[in-house]
């Protein structure tokens, strides 16, 4: 009975206060989609450094004619050298790093340069002698490199030492950018939600001042004069948390598996399966977002 | 029923306090009129019964408690034992009749059942057969003020309170609502009722208390009431 009593003192706020209730729908929409949006770009980030981390070589590029490093002074690499860097590479001191090592020679980058450039022009002019030949080093620990860099880019006969976590980081840093930004729109608008979560309940309270008073005459409890108007707030704040992630799953579903997909197929991408993942966070911090505000400013506005 | 123990009730530092040491007793199953002129503290009594205020100094008893000691969350309990009636009789202007009685087992959650059998009961009493669904813009003053007293009655309070119940109504009809709150009091409801209608207190012949600037200065067990010209007789 009381339920149905709570229910129907809602549905008549509603109503009365449809406009407001209305933004503060909106609102929370915008604000969670942008919560939700961060929340989807570290998941990505995550999702492609476990997927690339466990990829990631460290290549050794071995001196050719034109290397200007010190370390290849001699001239292009020379048999024994070659040999001393293999030995070095799998010797008992790295093997605690090192997982496996793979040789390339000068006509494999050459081939791995044409399948990677195959539309370009610049194929026909590239020989094979122009390219390093190389040792590609796949680590036990990614984080490790530093350890493989500082042993072998002085090693006679060794060009350069790169990582392709350099490059990756890179990305990361960009996409750690997107998601802070992202965030902080979504704080401001989060704080946009919260007051107008207040005012909608303000003015609730003062339109219904007189059944207040009279729930208050007649004895009802604090929770059943205080219920109807959080609930308000709570489920105009639940419907904008639905709409923001129905907004996230459709964005996902458009954008990545639509498109982002087939167009960087060696990138792992975040499903739009795993945006399901953020529905239930969003909608239990909308509530949350508005049963608080909704609740100090009751405190203040309707007397018990 | 209702004690007060040497109680005052300051607003505000600077001027004269509303209640100043009123020590009164009322009894279960008395008719009390409170009168005196506006100002003189009647209203102040009631939301101190009510516990809308606190006592500044001295104790006020509701049914054997100390008001003062009744925890927060303990009021509603305290309120549901108190029915109040005001001047402007408090309707919900878009509930019928019905609706408005109904409203305050509503939300101390009586049961369907229980309502739909206690209101046209309630409404009988005073004297609003048949008027179930009337809204209340529909009624004359006399009527919404017997929806009020049905709706403060509704719950069986062993006390209630009346604010000037009568202050906006004609003589006659001022009558007929004696007659009902008189009829409340019969079934053993203590009433308190704040007035300074003179006719009313003169005719119904029960105890009367008068305050002046926040004092008792009579206590009449069969009293009268002589308007605001302060001449006192019997």
């Amino acid at each position: 009975m009381r339920l149905a009593f709570i229910l129907s003192e809602i549905g008549s706020g509603i109503r009365r206060n449809l406009s407001m209730v209305t933004s503060v729908i909106l609102v929370t929409f915008i604000s969670l989609t942008f919560v939700g949006a961060a929340g989807l770009f570290q998941l990505q980030i995550n999702q492609m450094k476990g997927y690339w981390y466990d990829r990631v070589q460290v290549t050794l590029y071995l001196c050719v004619d034109n290397s200007s490093e010190t370390s290849c002074a001699a001239g292009p690499v020379t048999d024994e050298q070659r040999e001393a860097i293999q030995a070095k590479l799998e010797s008992e001191q790295f093997a605690p790093y090192v997982d496996t090592v793979t040789y390339e020679s000068q006509e494999e980058a050459l081939g791995h340069f044409r399948d990677q450039f195959a539309n370009s022009p610049i194929v026909d002019s590239v020989t094979a002698d122009q390219l390093p030949e190389s040792y590609r080093v796949s680590l036990v620990d990614a984080e490790k490199y530093e350890v493989i860099d500082e042993a072998f880019s002085s090693e006679p006969g060794v060009d350069a030492v790169s990582d392709q976590r350099d490059f990756l980081e890179a990305i990361f840093r960009y996409m750690n950018w997107a998601s802070v930004v992202a965030l902080v729109i979504a704080g401001i608008m989060t704080f946009c939600a919260i007051l107008l979560i207040a005012t909608t309940i303000r003015l609730s309270a003062f339109s219904r001042r007189r059944e207040t008073g009279i729930m208050r005459l007649v004895g009802a409890s604090k929770a059943v004069i205080q219920l109807p108007f959080i609930l308000e707030g709570v489920i105009a704040a639940v419907l904008g948390a639905v709409l923001a992630s129905a907004t996230l799953w459709a964005a996902s579903k458009f954008v990545i598996d639509g498109w982002l997909v087939d167009t960087f197929p060696q990138t792992a991408f975040i499903s739009s399966q795993q945006v399901l993942l953020l529905v239930p966070a969003l909608i239990l911090l909308g509530a949350v977002l508005a049963g608080l505000s909704s609740l100090l400013t009751l405190r203040r506005y309707v007397k018990v | 029923m209702i004690r007060f123990d040497n109680v005052t009730k300051n607003y505000d530092s600077k001027s004269q306090p509303a209640l100043d040491a009123v020590s009164l007793d009322v009894d279960r199953g008395e008719f009390v009129f409170l009168v005196g002129a506006s100002g003189s503290g009647k209203s102040t009594f009631i939301r101190l019964v009510l516990k809308e205020d606190r006592a500044s100094r001295g104790a006020v008893y509701v049914a054997g408690q100390n008001v003062a000691n009744i925890p927060s969350w303990r009021v509603p309990r305290l309120r549901r034992g108190i029915g109040v009636v005001f001047q402007d009789f408090r309707l919900l202007p878009n509930k019928t009749v019905f609706a408005n009685v109904a409203f305050a087992m509503q939300v101390i959650g009586r049961s369907r059942a229980v309502i739909r059998e206690t209101v046209p009961d309630v409404l009988a009493t005073v004297g609003l057969e048949g008027k179930n669904n009337r809204m209340p813009h529909e009624l004359s003053g006399g009527e919404q003020q017997r929806v009020a007293i049905a709706r403060a009655i509704v719950n069986r309070p062993g006390i209630l309170l009346a604010d000037e119940p009568t202050g906006n109504l004609d003589p006659t009809t001022s009558m007929g609502i004696m007659k009902v709150l008189d009829r409340i009091n019969q079934n053993g409801t203590t009433v308190v009722m704040a007035t300074h209608d003179d006719d009313i207190v003169n005719t119904m012949r029960k105890r009367v208390v008068e305050l002046r600037n926040g004092s008792v200065v009579r206590d009449d067990a069969q009293g009268i009431y002589v308007g605001e010209t302060g001449v006192l007789t019997g």
